[in-house]
C-alpha cells in the first residue's frame, strides 16, 4: 500500500489526466488554423460569404485552385524559390563545413581569433540599410544571386558544425595524414562522410531559411518574374484584386468574398510543400539543436 | 633589466617563426577557409563598415561626395518627435513578449517531461514545433483570414458571444495583444526544445535516489528537473535580453497598417520606411545602428551579470 502511494498517488493520476487533456487541446489549437484555411480554400464562394466554415468545406469545389494556378506569378515564384533554396542550401552547407572544419582545429594559428570574428557576427550586424547599399554597390539588385548570397553561412551553423567536428576522434585523421594525404583530402574523404547527420541538419535549417525568406525579395528584387514564392504570396494576400485580374477573374466578379477563398488557396499552395516534408525531417532539426545546445 | 629587454624580442621572433612554420604546414586548412573568409568579410563585415554612413550625409547619386557630419544624424533621430514613440513601442512589445512568453516553454517542457506515453509525447512535440517552420507571410495570411472583419472565424465567434464585430487588426487596443498571442503560438513549441536537451542530460540516478527518499513526482520535478535546467534558462534569458530591441520585424511588418502605427511601429519598421521607402539612408542607418549598439551592450552586460551570479554565460 505504501509502495503504491510513493509511485503514483491520487494527485499524480489527476495531474496525468489533466496533462493529456491539456496537450490534446493544445495540439488542436496548433493545427486548427492550418485546417481552417484548407477548408476555406475548398469551399464555395457563397458558403464562405455566409460564414461558418468550421470543420468541413461547404460547397466543395476546386475552382479556387484553378484560379490560383492560372496566375503565372505562382509558377515563377515557385521556380525562383526552388532555384534559390537548392543552390543556396548546397553551397551554404558546403561553405559552412569548410569554414567550421579548420576552425575546429585548436592548433591552427589564428583559428581562435577567426572563431571570435565569426561569433561577433552573432552579436552585432550592419543592419538593413548597409546591407542594401552593399548589394547595390555589388550590382546585384534585381539579380537572384542577391537572394542566395547573404544567407549562405550563419555563425550559428558554423558553431554547430565546429562542435561536431571537435567531437570526432583525432586518430581518424592521423593515419590518413601519415599516408601523406592533405587536410583537404582528409576533410573530403574521411570527415564529410562521417558527418552526414549533422550536414543534413545544417542543410535543413538553411533550406527552411531560404524557403521562408520574404524580405530579401522586398529589398533586392524589382522584377515580379524574379520574386520568391513568399513575396508572390504576400502580394496575393494584400493586393487580391490585382492578383485575381492576372489570374483572369474579372474585377466585377471579384467581390470581397472571392478574395477570401483566393487568399486561403494561395496560403495553402505555399504551405503544403512544408507540411508534406516536415513530419519526415523534423527529427533532424531536433538533433541539430541538441548538438548546438550543449555548447552555444 | 637589459637582459629581459633583449630576451623578449628573441622569444617573439622565435614564436613568429614557429607560427609561420605552422601556417605553412597547415596551408591546406587555410585553403578550406577561403570561401568562409570571403563570405564573412563581404556579407558580414562590409555592412559593418557601411555603418559609417550613419556619421555622414549620404549622397546616393555620388557616394564619394557624402560629407561627414559626426553625430548629427543621431541628434536628429532623438530630436524627432516620431522616434520616441517608436522606441517605446519596441521596448513595450518585446518586454511583453518576454514576460508573458518566456516562462511558457519552461512550463510546457516540465509538463511534457511527465508524460508516460512516448508516442503521445512525440506526436505533440511534432505538432507544437510546426509553426516555427512556417513563415510569417503564411501565418499572417492565416491570421488575416481568421480575423477578417466580415467572415473571419474568430470575428464571427466573438460576434456570436458579444454581438460586436471587433476588428483586431485595425484596433490599436487589440493589436499588441494579438501580436503577443500569435508570437507565443509560433514560438512556444520550439522554445521547449533546448529545455528537453537539458532534461535529457540529467542523471537518472538522481530520480532513483529521490524516490527512495520518498519524494513524489511533483517534488522530483521541482527539486531535480527544474534546478537542472536553470543554466539553460539563464542562457535563453540572456539571448532574449539581447533581443529586447527586436520586437519581431517580420511579424509586425506583415500585420500592421496605418491604423495601428501608434502602437505597432517599431525601430525596424521605422528603419525600413525611412531607408527603403524614403531613401533617407544616413538617417535610417543611424536608427538601425542605435539598435545594434544597444543590443550589443545589453547582451554583454546581461552575460556579465549571469557570470557574476555564478551561472554559466553565453560565452
Amino acid at each position: 500500500m505504501q509502495h503504491k502511494a510513493i509511485k503514483r498517488g491520487k494527485p499524480e493520476i489527476a495531474f496525468s489526466i489533466f496533462n493529456y487533456i491539456f496537450f490534446t487541446l493544445l495540439c488542436i489549437v496548433m493545427v486548427y488554423p492550418f485546417w481552417h484555411v484548407i477548408m476555406m480554400s475548398l469551399s464555395s464562394v457563397e458558403a464562405t460569404a455566409k460564414g461558418g466554415v468550421f470543420l468541413w468545406p461547404k460547397g466543395f469545389n476546386l475552382e479556387t485552385y484553378a484560379k490560383v494556378f492560372n496566375d503565372p506569378s505562382i509558377w515563377s515564384g515557385y521556380f525562383t524559390t526552388i532555384l534559390v533554396t537548392l543552390s543556396g542550401t548546397f553551397f551554404g552547407t558546403l561553405f559552412t563545413a569548410t569554414t567550421a572544419y579548420p576552425l575546429s582545429k585548436k592548433y591552427l594559428p589564428f583559428s581562435k581569433a577567426m572563431l571570435l570574428l565569426v561569433l561577433f557576427t552573432m552579436l552585432f550586424s550592419g543592419g538593413m540599410i548597409p546591407g542594401y547599399l552593399l548589394m547595390k554597390n555589388l550590382g546585384l539588385i534585381d539579380n537572384r544571386l542577391s537572394l542566395i548570397l547573404p544567407g549562405l553561412v550563419s555563425a550559428y551553423n558554423v558553431i554547430i558544425m565546429k562542435s561536431f567536428f571537435q567531437s570526432l576522434p583525432e586518430s581518424l585523421e592521423e593515419s590518413a595524414k601519415i599516408d601523406g594525404a592533405t587536410e583537404v583530402t582528409v576533410f573530403w574523404k574521411i570527415i564529410l562522410p562521417l558527418s552526414k547527420a549533422t550536414i543534413a541538419t545544417i542543410a535543413l535549417f538553411t533550406a527552411v531559411g531560404y524557403w521562408n525568406d520574404y524580405f530579401s525579395t522586398v529589398l533586392y528584387i524589382n522584377t515580379k518574374e524574379r520574386w520568391a514564392l513568399q513575396a508572390v504570396l504576400r502580394y496575393m494576400l494584400t493586393n487580391t484584386n490585382q492578383a485575381m485580374q492576372s489570374a483572369g477573374v474579372s474585377v466585377a466578379a471579384a467581390t470581397n468574398v472571392t478574395a477570401a477563398t483566393i487568399k486561403s488557396a494561395s496560403v495553402v499552395v505555399a504551405t503544403v510543400p512544408i507540411l508534406c516534408v516536415y513530419p519526415f525531417v523534423q527529427k533532424y532539426f531536433v538533433k541539430g539543436v541538441m548538438i548546438g545546445g550543449v555548447k552555444g | 633589466m637589459a637582459v629581459s629587454k633583449k630576451r623578449a624580442p628573441v622569444d617573439f621572433g622565435a614564436r613568429c617563426r614557429q607560427t609561420w612554420k605552422d601556417m605553412v604546414k597547415y596551408r591546406w586548412l587555410y585553403f578550406l577557409l577561403i570561401p568562409g573568409i570571403i563570405f564573412f568579410a563581404v556579407f558580414k563585415y562590409a555592412p559593418m563598415y557601411g555603418l559609417k554612413i550613419a556619421f555622414m550625409d549620404y549622397n546616393q547619386y555620388d557616394p564619394s561626395k557624402s560629407a561627414w557630419v559626426g553625430f548629427d544624424q543621431f541628434i536628429k533621430l532623438f530630436s524627432k518627435r516620431s522616434f520616441i514613440p517608436v522606441l517605446r513601442n519596441t521596448v513595450v512589445i518585446s518586454l511583453l513578449k518576454l514576460i508573458i512568453g518566456f516562462p511558457i516553454p519552461v512550463i510546457l517542457a516540465l509538463m511534457m517531461n511527465e508524460m508516460r506515453s512516448l508516442k503521445f509525447k512525440k506526436v505533440s512535440q511534432t505538432l507544437l514545433y510546426l509553426p516555427h517552420f512556417i513563415s510569417w507571410v503564411i501565418l499572417a495570411g492565416i491570421i488575416m483570414t481568421l480575423l477578417d472583419p466580415d467572415n473571419g472565424l474568430i470575428t464571427q465567434f466573438i460576434y456570436q458571444i458579444t454581438g460586436q464585430r471587433v476588428m483586431v487588426l485595425t484596433n490599436p487596443k487589440l493589436f499588441v495583444p494579438m501580436l503577443i498571442i500569435t508570437d507565443i503560438y509560433k514560438g512556444m513549441g520550439w522554445g521547449t526544445i533546448l529545455y528537453f536537451a537539458a532534461i535529457s542530460g540529467i542523471d537518472p540516478q538522481l530520480y532513483e535516489a529521490a524516490s527512495i527518499d520518498g519524494a513524489g513526482k511533483w517534488k522530483q520535478a521541482l527539486n531535480i528537473t527544474l534546478p537542472s535546467i536553470v543554466p539553460t534558462i539563464v542562457v535563453c534569458f540572456i539571448m532574449n535580453c539581447g533581443n529586447i530591441l527586436n520586437a519581431g520585424f517580420d511579424q509586425i511588418f506583415m500585420l500592421y497598417s496605418t491604423h495601428v502605427y501608434d502602437v505597432a511601429d517599431i525601430i525596424d519598421t521605422y528603419v525600413y520606411r525611412m531607408g527603403i521607402e524614403n531613401a533617407d539612408y544616413s538617417f535610417s542607418t543611424a536608427a538601425g545602428m542605435f539598435k545594434s549598439v544597444v543590443a550589443f551592450i545589453l547582451i554583454v552586460v546581461v552575460n556579465q551579470i549571469a557570470k557574476k551570479t555564478g551561472n554559466e554565460g553565453l560565452y
